[in-house]
């Protein structure tokens, strides 16, 4: 890569990459977000069994590298005569590890709301959905927040996993143009710089929703 | 008016109530006293339903409370009885217990709204009302987490008032306070007063029991060891454990 035009022209791409991983990223933690919650009911509920399911599929999702399931989920779908190609398969993949991630979270969230608001909730009899929306889901997004942008950062890394299975994005990319170029160094690095500035834009975009929150006065129940 | 007969219950093999025995009249303010681990605490919890008991009954106006028939099993009645029956009582904890995401007003009217189905206005129109009996209607609109404990459990008072329960549940609501703090709470129950509440009281301060009870219970292993004016179980106590009790709370 000698010339600027050559420099435009991979700058542009892995631009574009960046925006499908960024995508790719948005889509599944979405995704992620509604299964998680529906994991996270079956997960504190009352019967024993449903409990017992949720932690055995916690043990296998989060148990087992996500570049394996991305191959396994590749090619399990043309099996079941579903040909939905790489980009649906990427995003059920990172949607499948972050439900398992994030209801691990909410529910941390829920076991971290102390006693005495239960208590405080139950005196005054309220019906169990204005409970879960009034008192429970406010608080478990509070207490989840941190986490839970943890959780978007390792996302966004997550998805560059998905270029095995052919899926263009910010890593497939990279690749593409080492192979023309062979500029191996430059074009990784440009790539990481890539990643870094979106992990980062998120990590910014986590920052000011806490401090909104703080702004609240939620911060000051530690105090 | 509440009926308590023959309330037993344990904790594993520890025996918390033993059996007790207790009649609060409409516009009655009964306070229990006794040591730490006597049962009061417990006791007031076991009311409100925040603890199961094993053994006995609670009435409230004639109403069985928390569990069907004894023939019948002895089953805990299904929740939405259960929830209709707490929004009878206002409970106002030791920690205060507000929700700290939301304002003061919201705290307020979280249980006429979405409990009992207060349209919005009127129930901001109730704890706007409340709040101005507790002083604090300049703090409408701070979340819990910028007012001081004293200022805290006066919401908190507004908030179990909102529900217009039958009986206040009030469990050592000075304990966790700043001494400066416990005076402006203290008002805020000597206020109610005047006009006739059914109150049942858990607390350590014995001069403010004595001022505000029609009667005093002695709480001791488990059992409503003496009970009676707040003159007589001060001043005249028979128990031997509540006269030891007494000399050590002076």
């Amino acid at each position: 890569m000698t010339t600027w035009s050559a420099w435009q022209n991979a700058l542009a791409l892995l631009a574009q990459g960046a925006l499908v991983s960024l995508w790719l990223a948005a889509a599944s933690i979405a995704a992620g977000t509604v299964v998680a919650v529906v994991l996270v009911a079956v997960g504190l509920s009352r019967i024993g069994l449903l409990r017992q399911a949720y932690r055995v599929y916690i043990w296998v999702v989060r148990g087992t590298p996500v570049l394996v399931q991305a191959l396994l989920v590749f090619y399990a779908l043309p099996a079941l005569d579903l040909h939905a190609g790489p980009y649906i398969a990427g995003v059920i993949v990172l949607t499948m590890y972050l439900g398992v991630l994030f209801a691990e979270v909410f529910r941390g969230g829920v076991l971290a709301i102390p006693q005495t608001q239960w208590d405080s909730a139950k005196s005054l009899g309220l019906p169990p959905a204005a409970l879960l929306r009034r008192v429970v889901a406010p608080l478990v997004g509070r207490y989840s927040l941190p986490a839970y942008i943890n959780v978007c950062v390792m996302a966004v890394k997550a998805s560059s996993v998905l270029s095995i299975i052919s899926v263009w994005e910010l890593t497939f990319a990279a690749r593409q143009i080492i192979e023309r170029t062979l500029a191996v160094f430059s074009v990784l690095g440009l790539a990481a710089a890539f990643y870094f500035l979106m992990c980062f834009g998120i990590d910014r975009l986590g920052r000011w929703a806490e401090g909104r929150l703080a702004l609240r006065g939620f911060a000051g129940e530690r105090g | 008016m509440m009926e308590i007969r023959g309330l037993r219950k344990s904790f594993g093999d520890t025996p918390i109530l033993r059996g007790i025995d207790l009649h609060v009249a409409d516009g009655e303010v009964v306070t229990l006293i006794g040591r730490s681990g006597s049962g009061k605490t417990t006791l007031l919890r076991c009311i409100n339903f925040l603890e199961s008991y094993d053994l006995g009954e609670i009435r409230l106006d004639g109403t069985r409370l928390w569990y069907g028939d004894d023939a019948g099993g002895r089953l805990p009645l299904p929740e939405s009885r259960t929830r209709r029956m707490r929004q009878q009582m206002g409970v106002v904890f030791q920690q205060y217990n507000l929700f700290p995401h939301m304002t003061v007003l919201e705290n307020v009217c979280l249980g006429p709204r979405f409990s009992q189905d207060v349209p919005r206005e009127e129930a901001e129109e109730r704890g706007r009302t409340l709040l101005r009996r507790v002083g604090l209607e300049d703090k409408i609109d701070a979340y819990p987490a910028r007012l001081s404990g004293g200022q805290q459990q006066r919401v908190a008072i507004a908030r179990a008032l909102a529900m217009r329960p039958k009986v206040l549940l009030l469990d050592e609501i000075t304990s966790a306070l700043d001494p400066e703090l416990v005076g402006e709470v203290e008002d805020v129950i000597r206020s109610l007063l005047a006009e006739p509440i059914m109150m049942i009281v858990v607390t350590h301060a014995l001069g403010f029991a004595r001022e505000i009870s029609h009667r005093i219970a002695y709480l001791s292993e488990g059992r409503v060891a003496e009970i009676g004016p707040p003159g007589a179980v001060l001043d005249a106590p028979r128990d031997p454990t509540l006269k030891d009790f007494l000399r050590r709370m002076r």
